[in-house]
Order: structure tokens, then sequence, then C-alpha cells
């Protein structure tokens, strides 16, 4: 166990920059360089995200675009991790869906809104499949990547051992491929938070995007910035426990295990 | 085509040494014995009388460790393939990493190991599944020298308390020499039998062997026949390369 004290030495940067930055925005919106119309003093804002989290407005819009995140995350998880092996374990199958993936991943997940809505009962139903998109080709494509990159001579000396079919998969080809799926799972997460802020923006009255996007239009600018912030946190949170979890898992990866 | 007209016997309990220039197919004879890469032509027969247990175990040159397995998992990784009972597996492994010098580390993965660490888990591996023949693909190539002098030592004690028939696949006639029975001189490519010299050094050996006047003069006869088959062998690459139609 490190001293806090050389902990703090270790990483006053990265916890100063952010401090820093709120000072400045403070005093230049109190001095008024910037108007405070549009860019309230952070005090400010922190006083009406209490406000918004006291009157529980705030829980409920954070409640429903937490389950959708978690059933567009779900979704998109089972199907890219199970694709991805898919596509890493048969060349053919790779063959024939890159080029499809290749197209189609690139697209902004937000204009699949109307398109899945032909598909799927439109309302909750589209705005978790549509949010899951993006998020699935990034897992799919990690994933095949994963069991691509495995290293050859390891999986014969695995063969050479005697590891066949199933063993394989299970005790070789699916722990050689986690450190890049969970690089995946984590690059899905964040897209899936991202994404789905969007859909809210433009399809609903509930979520933290509506609330967002409903500050803004009546010009509640604190609590847009509030809403704002409630974001980047879950953002970062959703983040953070996906990589501690990895650490978890994966004691075998070394930048992981050492750390 | 890489090998031609390889014909051998190795005795039970013998250690067998093969050199020869790069490119003579000393790897590739290893792993059609291995049954990882399928000959074209001819037989393999390893007399084999308990059965149950593998007839080879290779050691790789970059030792081909799970990485996402501990030592011991990485050591009882064959066995557990077989079905072998675990806490059979696990005295297995308690065994084989004792001998080897590694009884502590049974918990870590091989990336908190040193490279000739990594080496000796690939040996217990190999020993561990109680092969007919062990398998030895340079083996010591990827270490420094200091660590390849200390693991020839090594290797020469636990094939003394073992008794296993090896077939060593190096590039160091010094090497082959200190470690084996008999030393197999392949050709340039494609690999042929090109001589077999008794190596007669006594048993137990050790690294003062070297100053040996007996050790001096078969590391010259061999030498100076490997020295013809090197320059063939770089003559070709040299011909290939000006000629790459031709044949």
């Amino acid at each position: 166990m490190k001293a806090p004290g050389r902990w703090l030495a270790d990483r006053w940067l990265t916890i100063g920059s952010p401090i820093a930055l709120l000072v400045l925005w403070e005093w230049a919106s109190a001095t008024g360089i910037l108007r405070a119309v549009f860019f309230p003093r952070p005090s400010t804002i922190a006083w009406h995200l209490r406000d918004l989290a006291a009157d529980g407005t705030l829980w409920g819009h954070v409640a429903t675009t937490l389950v959708r995140i978690a059933w567009s995350f779900s979704l998109a998880a089972v199907l890219g991790v199970a694709i991805g092996l898919a596509m890493g374990l048969w060349r053919r199958l790779r063959e024939g869906l890159d080029p499809v993936f290749a197209v189609i991943y690139p697209i902004p997940s937000v204009l699949f809104l109307p398109l899945v809505s032909f598909l799927v009962p439109p309302g909750e139903i589209a705005l978790v499949v549509t949010t899951a998109v993006t998020s699935f080709f990034l897992i799919a494509f990690t994933t095949t990547h994963g069991v691509t990159q495995i290293d050859r001579l390891v999986v014969e000396a695995a063969q050479h051992y005697g590891a066949r079919g199933w063993r394989l998969f299970a005790a070789v080809l699916l722990p050689g491929a986690l450190p890049f799926i969970f690089t995946g799972l984590r690059l899905g997460l964040g897209f899936a938070l991202i994404v789905v802020v969007a859909v809210e923006i433009v399809s609903t009255s509930r979520g933290l995007g509506a609330l967002l996007w409903l500050s803004w239009q009546v010009l509640k600018v604190e609590d847009m910035y509030a809403t704002f912030f409630v974001i980047a946190l879950l953002g970062a949170l959703l983040s953070y426990g996906l990589v501690a979890l990895r650490a978890r898992l994966l004691p075998w990866v070394p930048d992981v295990g050492d750390r | 085509m890489a090998l031609d007209r390889i014909s051998l016997q190795v005795d039970a309990g013998e250690f067998l040494c093969i050199v020869g220039p790069s490119g003579s197919g000393k790897s590739t004879l290893l792993r059609v014995l291995a049954g990882l890469h399928r000959q074209s032509a001819g037989e393999v027969r390893i007399e084999a009388d308990r059965p149950g247990t593998p007839l080879t175990a290779m050691v790789f040159q970059e030792h081909a460790l799970l990485p996402w397995r501990t030592v011991r998992d990485n050591v009882t990784f064959g066995l557990e393939n077989r079905g072998v009972a675990r806490a059979e597996r696990e005295a297995r492994a308690r065994e084989m990493l004792a001998m080897v010098g590694l009884a502590r580390f049974a918990r870590h993965y091989p990336h908190q190991l040193s490279g000739g660490m990594k080496q000796r888990v690939g040996i217990a591996r190999a020993l561990a599944n109680d092969p007919e023949v062990l398998l030895m693909d340079e083996p010591l190539a990827a270490l420094d020298a200091q660590t390849r002098t200390i693991m020839q030592e090594e290797l020469l004690r636990i094939w003394a308390t073992l008794g296993k028939t090896v077939v060593y696949v190096t590039h160091s006639l010094e090497e082959a020499l200190l470690l084996g029975d008999r030393v197999v001189l392949l050709t340039a490519r494609p690999g042929r039998v090109c001589q077999i010299y008794s190596v007669d050094l006594g048993r137990p050996r050790g690294l003062e062997v070297r100053g040996s006047p007996a050790y001096g003069a078969l590391l010259e006869t061999i030498w100076s026949r490997l020295r013809e088959e090197v320059l063939r062998a770089i003559a070709a690459d040299r011909g290939a390369d000006s000629e790459p139609a031709g044949g």
C-alpha cells in the first residue's frame, strides 16, 4: 500500500486539472468575462443540481436512462460477443460479414431510429434497439480481433497437450480473446450512453437526454448544466466500473495486474 | 521439401541431439515426431508400454505457455485435458515444479516470470505428462548465456533423475556435446541424416567436460562437417535469391 501523500504526488495533475477548470469558470462567470446567462457559475449549477435531486425529478430521469442503457448494452453485449466469437473462429463468416459491418458501422446510430421503428414496435423498444446498434458493432469487432490475434504458437501448444473442440474454445480461445472483449464492452458501454442521450433528445420526454433538451428549450440553463454534469459522471462511473471489474477478472493481463 | 530419407532410431532413455544448418528441417523433424506436422511419406513408431500416457510432449522454443493460467495450471493443462483427477494433477504439478525449482511460484502468472523461469515451466509442463519421449525444440536458444548454462546443468540433472528418452534440437554444437549421448548432423535443405556421432564423454557429465581433449577433438570433427553444410545452405540461399524463377 502506498502512503496517501505519495498517491497524491503521483496524481495531483489528474485531480487538480478539473478543479482548476471549475475555479477558473467560477471566477470568469462571477466577474462577467463569461455571460452568466449562458455560463452560470458552477456553484449556482451545484445548487440547482441539489434542487433537482431533492425534488426527485433527477432520479426519475436517471433511472429511466440507466434502465435503457442496461437493456441496450445487454442486447449489444450478448449479440456482439456471440457473433464476434463466431467471426473470429470461422474465417468464411468473417469474410462474409466484414464488408457489411464496415458499411453499417460508421452510420451515426441515431439515424437508425426511424428504420428501427418500422421493424420493431416504436417507443421504448425501438429506442433500446437503436441504442444497441453502434455498441453491438464495436463489441463484435473487438471480439473478432480478440480471437484472431491469439498467438498461433500458444494454440498449437494447447492442441499438442490435448485441447480439442469445446476444451480448446473454453480454455484457450475464449480466455485469449477476453482482454479484447473487455475493451469492446467498455467502448460499447460508453457508446450506449452517448447514443441513448442523443435518442432521448430527439424522441422522448423522459430520460437525461430529454431533461437536458427540455431545460435548454425553456432556458433553464443551470438545469441543463446540472444534467450535463450528471451524464458525464454516469459515463465515468460506468467506464471505471468496467475497468475495475476487468482488473478483478483478468489478473493475468500484465498492464492491469501490475497497477 | 524440408526433410528427405530420414531414418533414425532412438533408444529408450537416450538423450539424442539433432544439429544442422538453419533451414535443414530440425524443427520440422521434431514437429513430425510430435504429431504437429503431417509428413508426406514415412512413419514414426514409438514403443509405448504404458497406456494412457501421451507418446510425446514438446518443450517449445518460445515456451508457449498459456498466459491466462497460473504456473501450476499450465503444468496440469495436459493432465486436465486427459481427465486426470484433480488431486493427482496437483500432486504431479507440485512434484514437477519442485524438480525445476519453481515450487514457490505455482500461483504466479507467466508474465511475472523471467525467460528462464518460463522455460522451466515449459519443461515441467512436458514432464508432468510423463511422455514416452520428451521433445525439445531449441528450448534454451532464447535465453541469455548465463541462464542457458545454468539450465543445461539443470537439464542434465533432471534427465539423470527421470531417465526419459529425449530428442533435443539445438543449433549449438557445444550444447549437443554437453547433453547428448549421440549427435545427429543433418544436411542443408532438404535435411538428410549426414552423420551420427557417438558422444563418448562419460556420465555424469558437467561443464568441466569442455576442458577435456576428447571433447575438443569431437567438436572439431563435427564442426568441420557442419561448416560445409552451413556454407552449402548459405550458397543455396544466395542462388535462390539471384534466380527466383529458376530451379
